[in-house]
């Protein structure tokens, strides 16, 4: 997808010793900026952007409005860290709020966008005019982008998350047939794409 | 089993979520049919696929300097809330000690019970509009009550992106000043010629239109 600088994994597994540390050193950081230490928080930012990023540019469907949703989500994460008591890292904390800015963020885009609606149709990507590449030179990120949101939310957060059913419906306020019949979809549009 | 049915199945199948008779009857299929194989390629391919895609991925741009500015925005308009309670409470009770002394000077104790019950009065305002005599305190009065209500609808416009939280503090706040304004109306009605009350009045109403036009500016910069 067009405008991105680069990825970094950030996933990889830590000895548990480091990883005390790192969560003592940034619930250090936590506590600094739920004083108002602005600094603290940027670092925290820093640990965290390219998750976050990544998340709502997938969810979104494009870089532009990623960088709207990323602001988005830390002005929230500020207002909202005096609630963050340190149980989890402070990325899971992150996790449903980035989800829940970037999915209400696009209902409240689509009720303002009346263009928005087409990419609710479900038939879309069946007719698209500029149909993806052969499965070669497949680009798996434009075809997400296309899906309907709600199919590309399921599928964006159990097969590239890998998050469970019983956690998606948790976070998007669905039930887990739901999520499992969103999921049947967008693969079902992904494969169609795929030999396209 | 038909090739439907194994498309319904196949989600599972990839999963390793089924197994027994079923399991059987989606491998002796798959093994005697090749588009359905080329199916099961498919998704297994695009299922690895998506699973390789990085999760984390570098904005193209820097986008702290953007979040910095709106969280200081935001800390104005949180250190404008955190001032505003006392600062309206403080207003309301400037009125009912106002309105209760020139009561207790004019009509004496009974009337001062009078003026303490807060609810509004439509009628109140339709007898006498503003409530103010003086005609050009009235006009007064009337421009105030205008500029609140565009600052009002303005505030409206703005209540999805202001958080819960904030909103109830700025109703509540409101409604003190309107409890306020109230106080000052039923007094004139019982003293319509006093000058005092008539400033009071119009002074509450000003009071009203500061305090709405710093909450819409300060809740546009959020």
């Amino acid at each position: 997808m067009e405008g991105l600088a680069g990825v970094a994994s950030g996933d990889a597994r830590v000895p548990m010793s480091e990883d005390h540390d790192r969560r003592a050193a940034e619930m250090r950081l936590v506590r600094a900026a739920q004083q108002g230490d602005l600094l603290a928080f940027e670092r925290l930012y820093r640990d965290n952007e390219r998750k976050v990023f990544g998340l709502c540019f997938r969810l979104s469907g494009g870089p532009a409005l990623a960088e709207e949703l990323t602001q988005e989500v830390f002005v929230r994460a500020w207002r909202k860290l005096s609630s963050f008591r340190g149980e989890s890292a402070f990325s899971s904390w992150l996790y449903p709020l980035t989800v829940n800015v970037a999915l209400s963020e696009r209902r409240s885009r689509r009720r303002r966008d009346a263009r928005i609606v087409a990419t609710e149709d479900p038939a879309r990507l069946e007719r698209t005019p500029r149909a993806p590449a052969p499965e070669a030179g497949f680009d798996l990120e434009k075809a997400i982008a296309a899906l309907p949101p709600g199919a590309r939310a399921v599928f964006v957060l159990h097969d590239v998350e890998g998050r469970t059913h019983e956690e998606i419906a948790a976070m998007l306020k669905l039930a887990t047939g739901t999520s499992k019949a969103q999921l049947f979809r967008a693969r079902r549009l992904l494969r169609q794409a795929l030999v396209s | 089993m038909t090739c439907h049915e194994l498309d319904e199945r196949l989600d599972d199948w990839v999963a390793g979520a089924l197994a027994g008779a079923e399991a059987r009857q989606i491998e002796s299929h798959l093994a005697g049919c090749a588009a359905c194989r080329e199916r099961e390629r498919q998704l297994r391919r695009l299922l690895a696929h998506a699973a390789a895609l990085p999760r984390s991925v570098t904005p193209p741009r820097d986008l702290w300097p953007g979040i910095a500015e709106r969280i200081e925005r935001g800390s104005a308009w949180s250190a404008f809330l955190a001032s505003w309670q006392p600062l309206a409470l403080a207003a309301a009770a400037a009125v009912v000690i106002g309105v209760a002394a020139l009561l207790w000077n004019g009509s004496g104790p009974t009337a001062v019970r009078t003026v303490a019950m807060p609810s509004a009065s439509p009628t109140l305002r339709s007898v006498t509009d503003t409530g103010v005599a003086d005609p050009v305190l009235a006009a007064a009065a009337r421009d105030y009550e205008q500029a609140a209500g565009a600052l009002l609808e303005a505030l409206q416009r703005r209540r999805a992106v202001l958080p819960a939280e904030d909103l109830a503090r700025v109703e509540a706040n409101l409604e003190v000043i309107d409890r306020a304004l109230e106080e000052v109306r039923q007094a004139l009605v019982k003293d319509p010629a006093s000058p005092e009350l008539n400033r009071m009045l119009v002074a509450t109403h000003r009071k009203k239109v500061d305090v709405l036009r710093r909450v819409v500016r300060l809740s546009t910069a959020l």
